[in-house]
């Protein structure tokens, strides 16, 4: 192979990957926009005036009423009150709660870093039982197979809520290995970790094994077991590569997944985070807080699309060559 | 390969999570030590975070318990609803009532060094009626005040533009909590509150993680409790945290399994469990202020007619439903005022009415009702005998879901009402609330002072007043009430303002008085109650140990 070939490749590859992420960055720019526009229109036309929230339950007067339109400028029209909105946004000004009365960012900045840590634990519990689960029984019909199966089905349907609760009675409250509560360095996380992950490893653990007994099944998988592999290096090596790219479609739900179930876990389990921000900003009708929520929501999700998309360039290099 | 990645990530992971992790935070158990002595820390779950940390802010009556850990008020009050000194140590009123004058404590300092004085109490009612700051108050509770000057260094002077019975109340309360004025100035979030928003209180908030805890630690100069306090000097406890577990599963978990030491908020399915715990101590509470009730809209049909609304109380046996619900740990309520304000709380109204299924019946065929469609519903003039409740779910708790559920039922069975129930947002709430488009509102009130409630929720247009009713001579009873300062005419008065309501007119349905739980393990000691508002008391006297 001469020098020349060998930077044409690489040039080539490098390409091959600056298309799609550029393109990908684009539309994420454009998603983020989408989300913070249809977020402010929901809101909008929500039921309710946006006073009626900052008067709250009870209290209600007039000079009350205009005192708060005064305050928050909420005499403008819809559109100006959009526009600024944006405006400050590229500035990098989330705003100010209504109802906590901080600072957006500051509210969120110091929320954001405990669910990452949740929904990061969690993913690697999922994904790690995921691999052992559908790695140990792929192919072959066992009682082990059988209880693996079953054991996904049920955390699949049990919501992470009672599962929390679970682990919490057997591990914390009655064998007293881990505490209930709070952001207590990695102990901590487990059992908020595992009441998130356990579902993803159910669904993935069954789209993974399903993908793998398909893989062995074809000839490639003769050929390679003809050779006399062992079984094991057949279903390590050779099929698990096929088994990823559906798993690996499954992420996105996953996110969102991460993201919904964040809010329930680190209320049954006391931890700081954005879950029990977003839930009182929602019913509370807090529209910065709730507009910036959604923000970084679908950050995350075009962040990890993104993170996919490029995945599965480098699990299938056909994807490389034909873009 | 991608074995190795996963374990790789996961040690990544790991690592990251462990950089993050807070380091320096007491052990979930610390309790125990200093016992016999002072010291020692506690942990305390609660349920509810609160919204702000500012006194001046205050409006959860949840979080009154934290208010006076960091912050004393002027006045305290006694188990009668008697005003007893705090930081003010006498007080004379004018003969016609608009002028207070104020002897202050001259040994108190806030927690940042600034000294107590005349000046700074001036400062925080000034910040009171300073506009954006808090419109409800200036508009309601401070609404008479005019202006407040200190005349010696440690005397204020406070003139009111109208006479105001309320006004020793207000200083008792949380919103009176006094802040430093320089705090006031310079305090980065000064309507969240937090650790730069300073008191004189027994204990220094030091720390917050929001959704998880706030710490606070003791004040070692603390010298000036309030009259009645159990102990003087400093707080016994070192520090305490209070953790927030909104789980009432998860917060009796924590307290049976000794991570926590009290827990607040104790579900009614969880107290016999407790009760049977040797271990265990509970205490129970009734709340002041007005009883948990189902208030009739009277501006429109049905309930524009009283034989309607006397139908609709007599259809259920209250007690029987309260205790399907709350299994025997309900107080049953007889009146707007409950009995967790037994200064004004009028006990002559008791069994007068209710459970009378045979009446309900009689009084609806009497009111034209007379015709039932398929499914038993009673109908008139082809419309159905409908009743709705509309409530926000951030608002709904105690179950409250469970009990409208239980007397959709009930009044189905027994008389034939359509009694829908329904849960929305709190938009959705607020438009049923504007357009009428309701039958029955359901509220009760905290107020330390009953009368603020009866305020806020009976007067012709008042700022809740979602019955509709209205009346002259109602109206009357209440501002006389309002005005005079001398208990036993504002008893008199309130005693004629329940029975116009409750018996004479049938406004609404008093159900339950709300009450506040604490189950806490048998090493603490100290915990009590404030006697006006029954809610909890500040960790001032608490203590582990005996």
């Amino acid at each position: 192979m001469s020098t020349l070939t060998l930077t044409r490749r690489r040039g080539l590859a490098a390409a091959g990957w600056l298309g799609p992420v550029v393109r990908r960055l684009g539309a994420g720019v454009a998603v983020l926009w989408a989300a913070a526009t249809a977020a402010y229109l929901a809101l909008l036309f929500a039921p309710g005036d946006t006073v009626d929230v900052l008067v709250g339950d009870g209290l209600d007067t007039p000079e009350r009423r205009a005192q708060i339109v005064a305050e928050w400028g909420l005499d403008r029209s819809p559109l100006q009150q959009y526009g600024d909105y944006l405006l400050r946004l590229l500035q990098g000004d989330l705003g100010r709660s209504y109802i906590l009365q901080r600072d957006v960012g500051e509210i969120l900045a110091s929320q954001i870093w405990p669910t990452i840590q949740l929904a990061l634990t969690a993913a690697t519990f999922g994904v790690v039982l995921a691999l052992a689960f559908a790695l140990t029984t792929a192919g072959r019909r066992s009682w082990l197979g059988g209880l693996v199966g079953l054991s996904e089905l049920v955390v699949v349907s049990v919501p992470p809520f009672l599962i929390g609760i679970l682990l919490l009675a057997v591990f914390s409250f009655t064998l007293g290995w881990f505490p209930v509560s709070g952001d207590k360095g990695l102990v901590s996380l487990v059992l908020p970790g595992l009441a998130l992950g356990l579902p993803i490893a159910g669904v993935l653990g069954q789209v993974l094994r399903e993908g793998l007994e398909r893989a062995l099944e074809e000839p490639f998988a003769v050929t390679a077991r003809s050779r006399g592999i062992t079984e094991w290096r057949l279903v390590a090596r050779h099929a698990l590569r096929h088994a990823l790219l559906p798993a690996v479609t499954l992420t996105g739900w996953f996110t969102g997944f991460l993201l919904g179930g964040a809010i329930i876990v680190e209320a049954v389990f006391g931890r700081p985070g954005l879950g029990q921000v977003t839930v009182g900003a929602v019913t509370a009708k807090d529209l910065p807080l709730v507009m910036a929520v959604v923000l970084i929501s679908a950050l995350a999700y075009v962040t990890v699309s993104t993170i996919v998309d490029l995945a599965y360039l480098a699990i299938d290099p056909r994807l490389r060559r034909s873009r | 390969m991608k074995l190795r990645w996963g374990a790789l990530t996961l040690a990544g992971v790991l690592a990251l999570a462990a950089c993050g992790a807070e380091s320096g935070a007491p052990s979930a158990a610390a309790g125990g030590e200093g016992a016999g002595g002072d010291g020692g820390s506690l942990v305390w779950a609660v349920e509810t975070q609160p919204i702000t940390f500012n006194p001046h802010q205050w409006g959860q009556n949840k979080a009154r318990l934290l208010v006076h850990n960091q912050f004393d008020a002027l006045i305290a009050r006694g188990k009668n609803g008697e005003f007893l000194p705090w930081l003010a140590t006498s007080w004379k009123v004018s003969k016609d009532g608009l002028t207070y004058t104020f002897e202050l404590r001259d040994d108190v300092t806030f927690h940042d060094g600034e000294k107590f004085d005349a000046a700074s109490v001036k400062a925080n009612l000034d910040q009171l009626v300073s506009p954006g700051y808090n419109a409800a108050v200036s508009a309601i509770q401070l609404r008479n005040f005019d202006k407040a000057e200190a005349t010696a260094p440690h005397t204020l002077k406070v003139t009111l533009k109208a006479p105001d019975g309320l006004f020793l109340d207000f200083l008792s309360s949380p919103y009176a909590g006094q802040i430093s004025p320089k705090s006031l100035k310079s305090a980065k979030d000064l309507k969240a509150g937090g650790v730069d928003v300073v008191g004189t209180g027994p204990f220094i908030l030091d720390r917050f993680t929001p959704g998880q805890e706030v710490h606070y630690k003791r004040n070692p100069n603390y010298n000036w409790p309030p009259t009645g306090a159990a102990h003087q000097g400093p707080a016994h406890l070192a520090d305490i945290t209070y953790r927030f577990l909104p789980e009432a599963a998860v917060r009796v978990g924590a307290l049976t399994s000794g991570q926590v030491q009290v827990i607040e908020g104790v579900p009614a399915t969880e107290i016999a469990l407790i009760k049977s715990d040797p271990e265990l101590k509970l205490e129970t509470s009734l709340n002041s202020g007005s009883a948990f009730s189902y208030y009739f809209n009277t501006s429109r049909p049905p309930f524009d007619d009283k034989r309607v609304r006397e139908a609709f109380r007599d259809a259920v046996d209250v007690d029987a439903v309260l205790n399907s619900v709350y299994q025997g740990t309900a107080k049953r309520a007889w009146s707007v005022i409950g009995q967790g304000s037994p200064q004004f709380y009028d006990p002559s109204l008791e069994k007068t009415f209710g459970n009378n299924p045979a009446r309900a019946n009689q009084l609806l065929d009497e009111a034209g009702w007379k015709e039932r469609d398929a499914e038993g519903f009673r109908v008139k003039d082809g419309k159905r005998l409908t009743v709705r409740t509309v409530n926000a779910a951030p608002f709904v708790r105690d179950r409250r879901d469970i009990l409208a559920q239980a007397f959709q039922a009930a009044v189905k069975q027994s008389a034939g009402i359509d009694f829908q129930v329904k849960i929305v947002d709190q938009g959705t709430a607020q438009k049923a609330i504007d357009d009428n488009e309701y039958e029955i509102f359901e509220n009760s009130r905290g107020d330390t002072d009953a009368g603020a409630a009866l305020n806020l929720i009976l007067p012709g247009g008042a700022a809740i007043n979602r019955t509709k009713f209205q009346s002259d001579e109602l109206d009357k009873l209440l501002t006389d009430a309002s005005v005079t300062a001398d208990l036993a005419e504002r008893k008199e008065l309130y005693a004629k303002a329940q029975k116009t309501v409750v018996t004479d007119e049938a406004i609404l349905l008093p159900l339950y008085v709300p009450a506040d739980q604490i189950a806490y393990g048998a090493g603490v000691t100290g915990i009590t109650f404030e006697p006006v508002s029954g809610t909890p008391n500040s960790a001032y006297d608490v203590r582990i140990g005996t």
